[in-house]
Formats: structure tokens, C-alpha cells, sequence
């Protein structure tokens, strides 16, 4: 079956397997687009419904970078892309809460696969907006904690995107705790240890 | 059957894998802050990892050269800070226990790498931490230890290879500043050796410069021109402009600006020769054209200065042959041949042109090359000779003599001169009898106090009868006659009565003319001609007696000259 089978992430020798979490590591926009677009460019390829939330640009923007002999207009039309800005997802309403993010990849996830068929989803988000001063914000690591339980609901893979410029050591740290895999240079680091939800609620409760 | 793990087992080993996974967080970390080329960043990525290690709070970092970083907590205030800083002369570079005012338990861990120490992670805690969070510590401080000496390591290698990267740029730059001047060199030197003289330099430096190029002489006169626009009237500065120019171009040793021109002079020791000039209005000359332009005059100097010999040369040579001619010791054979040796036609009618400067104290080198000058610019004739006083020009052409006299006056900053020229020479022997004409005709303008003019022998009147006869004792006799008594009173009182009477007789016996021109009252002029009358014993109203007065003055101005020019 097509979902069950390892993927490749775009750079050479990187695959992951469906119901990764990653927490993909780069400093400065250009690394983040040389991990961000090849990861876009082989889903659409591979025909995998692509949905991801940028930040730092608009939408509109990545999907001119994307280009490289894909469709782009037919991937939107045919709502294989989707994006969205943080503004309309993470923050919507102006603050962020885990219940309502974790709804919204339900509601955009689920019936990509039940509805529209797709074997596979590839998820990105930008994390950046985390540093604005909004309600909410500080349950960032809990709330990458809480993906780990909607990740393998479906065939799908969830790629978060951190900029090294921007976050402490300190959240540093807990990201690694709540992401089963660690994307950093061009390399995959499993953590075989890190906390379920439950287990990094009660260590931290 | 299963087995259930109970609750403190399920909870130890939750514990064990928060461990586990904060451990495997910094090695993580680790990898994030040695990948990281500052400082700062490290710093900081250490500090605000510590609070997530345990139950301990960050203090500050300490740097062995940077001092407190993302001081915090009880790190705020200076005094702790200082007393932090004392107990690490004890501490050394091992770390250890530090008592901080106000916490139950602190420690410094060192930021160690094999590169050497770099300072201490501070950290306090209400209750001394847990071994794994105190090992947890140790780690992120040797972690970050590391990546301080990697970003360290780093930034050397990068200032190197900029220090590198910049020798290199300069020695580019030398090279190549080199090479231009070798190329600027191997031009001009080719144009020495070619022998293309101030025309081939002024295109040389045009070619190396894409700017026109004048060659100026020492005044300011234009010998050479390349370029567009050349201007149909070539500018001149003013004898106190160019000598300034020129004074200051010589103490800057170097090319200056001036008026929308770059001059570069070209020099034999203290001697200016000329100049060669850059036409730039726009003020762009460069480096490399400023060294084009030294280059370019050095190489116009040693032109200049072959160009001076070479005249130098040849009007010692022309001066000899003249003196010879004029004192009449060569045949014309020999006379011809020395001509022609100096590529000089002798066989052409000539004049001799006496010029004698009105002022006494002039330079005589400097009023005779003022005369060489004129005499070139106006084609009277190139074959000069100097004497006290006096300089000598053999002219094959008549002239407007005034206004050859005008030119040498334009020429030479002594003023005035006179300009006698002598009877035509169809042959080398008679030039002795020509310079005598010229002479007199100099000196003559002398003994009747003439203002500065130029006289043709020719044009002499009863002064040529006068000096041609033959005995001049007669003459002497007939202006005694007439003017003894007044000459001897003349000489006795220093008195002006002979000179009063010769204007009063050739202003046409006119009272007010003739007081005008002695610049006396008429009345003073009406007395002294009464007193010409007393001592003379002559009556001036008869027209006999006024005749025979006014030639004994020009016979005695004509004796005059003619002892003079003796002399």
C-alpha cells in the first residue's frame, strides 16, 4: 500500500516513514527553502496532497519558488497544495490554542485522505510565529507534544520547521523531546527516547 | 499472562527517559552550537538551555576575555558579580562550588576545551540539583567549551584567509600598478631612443593618458601639441602666473593642477627647461596618469636639455664666427666655409644690427638670449654675438626696426634698448665697416640723449658726412669754434647749456616746444638761451650764426660718437 511506504524527503539519502514528526532545523530563509522545497517538490511528484503553513513569507511566494516543472496552478486547483499563512491557522483569531490547532489539521487532513483520496500527506509548518508576544504561544512544546497523537491517525508525515537564529536553548530542548526525529544538517536523528504526550504531561505536570 | 508494571516503576522509568532524551537534547545541541561561528549565539544557546536541565537557574557566563554574559538572576548586581569573579582565582580553571549571596547552592562549570579554558556557566539552584541534572550541567558546559573554540578557531582562519585574501588584493594591485609603469617606461623610452623629440613624447603621454598634451617651453610657449581642441590661440599666463606655477610644481616634486591643467616640469637640476601639460578640465587625472606625466617629463627634460646644448652649440659657434667677421680676421673663403659648416648662408646681403640696453645694469646673458628671441620671432636672423652692453645680429633682411626694437623690449625684463643697424655687407670684409655704422648709429642716439628708438645708418643725415670725413681734427676745430666757451662752462658748473641750445635749434627754434621736451619753464629756457648768448658771444637771431651752432653741436655729437664707439 502506497501510504505505508517510506518516503523520500527530497534531499538525497533522506527518507521518512509515514507518522514521522520531525523537527527540521535551518538558519536563515535560504535553508529553510532548501529544506521546505524539495520536501514540497518530491510530494507533489509523488502525487502526495501537500499542505504546509508559512510565516516569514506569503504563500503565493512559495508556490512561485516551488516551480521546477510542476503544474502549480493544477497542484491549487486541484487542492493537491494548500497553504496557508500562520495568521489564519496557528493564530487564528489572534492567539493560539492546541485544541483548535490540532482540529484544523483534522479538518484539512482527514478528508484529504477520506475525501479526496490521497494516499499520503506531507504537513509543514514555519514555527516562527511562536516568538510574537500572543496569547497562547508559551504551549508551543506541549502542543508539539499533543501532534505526536494525531500524527499517525493518518498516512501522512509532520515536518516543523525552526529557525536556530531565533529559538533558546531551553525550547531547544523540549522540541527535542516532543519530536521522535531531528532533522539537522542533511541528517536524521531519531531520539528513541523521547516522552509520548501523556508521559511529557506527567513529567512536566 | 501479562505483567503490568506498578506505578513507581512506570513512573522511574518515564524519569529515566526524560534523562535519557535531555541528554540526547544536547548532543543535539551540541551540534547546533558548534555548527555556530558566534560567540553570542553559543552563549546564549547555553544559556537558555540550563532551566530545562533540572531544577536550576541560570546566573551568568563568564568569559576569561569577553566578562559576564546573559547575566541574570542574582548575576544583575555588580557586587555579586565581583565576588563571584574572587572566588575564581580559587576555583582555578576546575570549577566548582560557589557561594552566591542570597542561594542556597551555586556552581561554576568550567567551558573547557582542549584549545584551553575559556570561562565559566554559573548556575544556582534552591537545593543542591540531582546527579543527573549536575551531570547534565557538565556536559552542556564542555559542550559549549567546544563550540566556543571551534568559533574561535574558526574566525582565525577566516581573519587569516581575509588577511590572505587582502595581501593578495594588494599585491594585484601592486603588480599591476607596476606593470602599468613598466608599459608607461618602455613607451617614453622608445620614444627617446627613437629620437621623436617633444612631438613624439606629446603622443606618447596622449596615448598612455587619453587626455591632450601641450610641451610648453620655460615661458609658457606652446612646442608641441596632441589631442582634440587644440585652441587656434594658444593661452599664455603671465610672467608672475607661470612663475608660480612653475615654482610650486618644482617644491611638490611632483605634478600639480592649475586652471583645468596638470603640469609636470621638466627640470635639469634647479633649471627649469619647460613643461609638459595635461589638459583636464574635468579635474580626472588619476594615479596612473599623474605617473605618466612624471615618466613623460623626465623624458621631455633629457630632450630639453639636448635641445639646450645643441643651441648652446651652435651660438657659441655663430658667436665666434660673427666676432671674427666683425673684427674682419677671416678671408672670404674662410668666412663662406665656417658659414656653411654651421649651415648658415653667408652670400646673402647683410646688415649688422647693434642692440644696446638703455639700462646699464642689466643682465647681459638674460638681454642677450631676450635678443636671440626677438631676432628668431621676427626673422631678422639667427647669428648672434654678445659684447659689454651690447649685442650683435647679423640680419639678412631689412625690418621694420622698431618694432624689432619693440620685441626685444616685449623679451627683456631690462627695459629699454636702442638699435643702430649698419650699412648693407655684399661680402664677409665688410662687415667690420658695417658694425661701425650700427655702433655709431647706437651711440649716437646716446650723445644726443634720444629717447630709445632704431637708427639706420643710412638714415644718419649730416651726422654720416660728418662722421665719414676724413679729418677729424678739423671737425673738432669748427665745433670748438663755436662751442668752446659753453662746453668749458658746461663742464665747469655741470651745467646743461649746450644740450638746451641743440633742442632749442632742432625744435625749429621754437621756445615752447623745445621747453616742453626739457621738461623747464619757458622763461627758465628764454634765460638760459640768453646766456648761451653772453658766454658765446653769438648772436642766435642772426640765421648764419644759428646754422653754424647747430652743426657744431652734430659735428660734436658725431665726435662724440664716434670716440665712443672707439672706446
Amino acid at each position: 500500500m502506497a501510504g505505508t511506504s517510506s518516503r523520500s524527503l527530497g534531499m538525497p539519502g533522506v527518507s521518512v516513514e509515514p507518522g514521522d514528526h520531525l523537527c527540521a532545523f535551518y538558519t536563515g530563509q535560504q535553508e529553510r527553502d532548501d529544506v521546505m522545497l524539495p520536501y514540497l517538490r518530491a510530494g507533489l511528484h509523488a502525487g502526495d496532497k501537500c499542505l504546509g503553513i508559512v510565516d516569514s513569507n506569503e504563500p503565493a511566494s512559495v508556490m512561485n519558488d516551488v516551480g521546477d516543472g510542476i503544474d502549480v496552478d493544477a497542484c491549487v486547483e486541484s487542492h493537491q497544495l494548500e497553504l496557508w499563512k500562520s495568521t489564519d491557522s496557528y493564530l487564528r483569531d489572534g492567539k493560539f490554542t492546541i485544541d483548535r490547532m490540532i482540529e484544523f489539521w483534522e479538518e484539512t487532513v482527514g478528508p484529504a485522505v477520506r475525501v479526496d483520496g490521497f494516499d499520503f500527506v506531507r504537513v509543514f509548518g514555519e514555527m516562527t510565529w511562536s516568538l510574537r508576544d500572543m496569547p497562547g504561544v508559551e504551549y508551543l512544546a506541549e502542543y508539539e507534544s499533543e501532534v505526536n497523537r494525531f500524527v499517525p491517525k493518518y498516512p501522512q508525515v509532520i515536518v516543523c520547521l525552526y529557525d536556530l537564529r531565533d529559538f533558546g536553548g531551553g525550547l531547544l530542548m523540549e522540541l527535542l523531546k516532543t519530536h521522535p526525529k531531528v532533522l539537522l544538517g542533511g541528517l536524521v536523528f531519531e531520539n528513541p527516547h523521547y516522552l509520548s504526550p501523556d508521559e511529557y504531561r506527567s513529567v512536566r505536570s | 499472562m501479562s505483567i503490568t508494571p506498578s506505578p513507581e516503576h512506570l513512573n522511574t522509568d518515564i524519569a529515566l527517559r526524560d534523562q535519557l532524551s535531555s541528554l540526547q537534547g544536547l548532543l543535539v545541541l551540541s551540534m547546533v552550537m558548534t555548527d555556530s561561528t558566534d560567540d553570542h549565539h553559543i552563549v546564549h544557546l547555553a544559556a537558555t538551555t540550563v532551566g530545562s536541565l533540572g531544577d536550576v537557574r541560570m546566573c551568568g557566563i563568564h568569559l576569561l576575555d569577553g566578562g559576564w554574559q546573559e547575566a541574570t538572576g542574582p548575576c544583575q548586581r555588580s557586587e555579586i558579580r565581583a565576588d563571584i569573579e574572587a572566588q575564581f582565582v580559587v576555583l582555578n580553571s576546575t570549577g566548582g562550588a560557589l557561594a552566591i549571596q542570597g542561594e542556597r547552592w551555586g556552581w561554576a562549570y568550567p567551558l573547557r576545551s582542549p584549545q584551553g579554558h575559556f570561562g565559566s556557566l554559573v548556575v544556582c539552584a534552591d537545593a543542591e540539583p540531582d546527579a543527573h541534572a549536575q551531570f547534565l550541567l557538565r556536559v552542556l558546559a564542555q559542550q559549549t567549551g567546544i563550540a566556543l573554540a571551534n568559533a574561535r578557531l574558526h574566525g582565525r582562519e577566516r581573519s587569516s584567509a581575509e588577511e590572505l585574501r587582502a595581501a593578495n588584493t594588494a599585491l594585484a594591485e601592486t603588480v599591476s600598478a607596476l606593470e602599468r609603469s613598466t608599459a608607461i617606461h618602455d613607451r617614453l623610452t622608445r620614444v627617446a631612443l627613437a629620437g621623436e623629440g617633444q612631438q613624439g613624447i606629446a603622443q606618447a603621454v596622449h596615448e598612455l593618458t587619453d587626455h591632450a598634451i601641450a610641451v610648453e617651453d620655460r615661458y609658457g610657449n606652446l612646442l608641441a601639441w596632441v589631442g582634440p581642441e587644440r585652441p587656434d590661440s594658444y593661452p599664455k599666463q603671465s610672467v608672475a602666473d607661470r612663475a608660480a606655477v612653475l615654482e610650486r610644481a618644482r617644491a611638490d616634486g611632483q605634478p600639480i593642477a592649475d586652471a583645468g591643467r596638470l603640469y609636470a616640469i621638466a627640470s635639469a637640476g634647479i633649471d627649469v627647461l619647460g613643461a609638459l601639460v595635461l589638459i583636464d578640465p574635468e579635474g580626472t587625472a588619476g594615479p596612473h596618469t599623474r605617473v605618466a606625466m612624471e615618466h613623460g617629463a623626465t623624458v621631455l627634460a633629457m630632450e630639453l636639455a639636448r635641445l639646450h646644448s645643441l643651441a648652446e652649440s651652435e651660438l657659441r659657434l655663430g658667436g665666434d664666427l660673427v666676432e671674427q667677421l666683425l673684427a674682419g680676421t677671416l678671408d672670404d673663403t674662410a668666412a663662406h666655409a665656417r658659414a656653411h659648416a654651421l649651415g648658415y648662408d653667408l652670400e646673402r646681403p647683410h646688415r649688422v644690427v647693434a642692440v644696446g640696453s638703455i639700462d646699464a645694469t642689466a643682465d647681459h646673458d638674460a638681454f642677450f638670449h631676450a635678443v636671440r628671441r626677438a631676432a628668431s620671432g621676427a626673422g631678422v636672423g639667427t647669428l648672434l654675438a654678445a659684447g659689454t652692453g651690447t649685442v650683435v645680429v647679423l640680419s639678412d633682411a631689412d625690418q621694420d626696426w622698431n618694432k624689432f626694437r619693440e620685441a626685444i623690449d616685449g623679451e627683456a625684463a631690462s627695459g629699454a634698448c636702442r638699435v643702430g643697424v649698419g650699412g648693407l655687407c655684399s661680402r664677409p670684409a665688410e662687415y667690420p665697416r658695417s658694425f661701425e655704422e650700427a655702433r655709431l648709429a647706437v651711440h649716437l642716439q646716446e650723445a644726443v640723449g634720444s629717447h630709445a628708438t632704431a637708427t639706420t645708418y643710412e638714415e644718419l643725415g649730416v651726422y654720416q658726412l660728418l662722421a665719414e670725413v676724413a679729418h677729424a681734427n678739423g671737425v673738432e676745430q669748427f665745433a670748438l669754434r663755436w662751442l668752446g666757451p659753453l662746453l668749458e662752462y658746461d663742464d665747469r658748473r655741470n651745467a646743461e647749456l649746450v644740450d638746451s641750445l641743440s633742442l632749442y635749434l632742432e625744435c625749429g627754434r621754437s621756445l615752447d616746444v623745445a621747453a616742453k621736451a626739457l621738461s623747464v619753464h619757458r622763461s627758465t629756457l628764454k634765460y638760459r638761451l640768453q646766456r648761451i648768448g653772453e658766454i658765446s658771444g653769438h648772436d642766435l637771431g642772426d640765421p648764419d650764426t644759428s646754422f653754424n651752432m647747430q652743426l657744431a653741436i652734430r659735428a660734436w655729437h658725431t665726435l662724440t660718437a664716434l670716440r665712443s664707439a672707439n672706446r
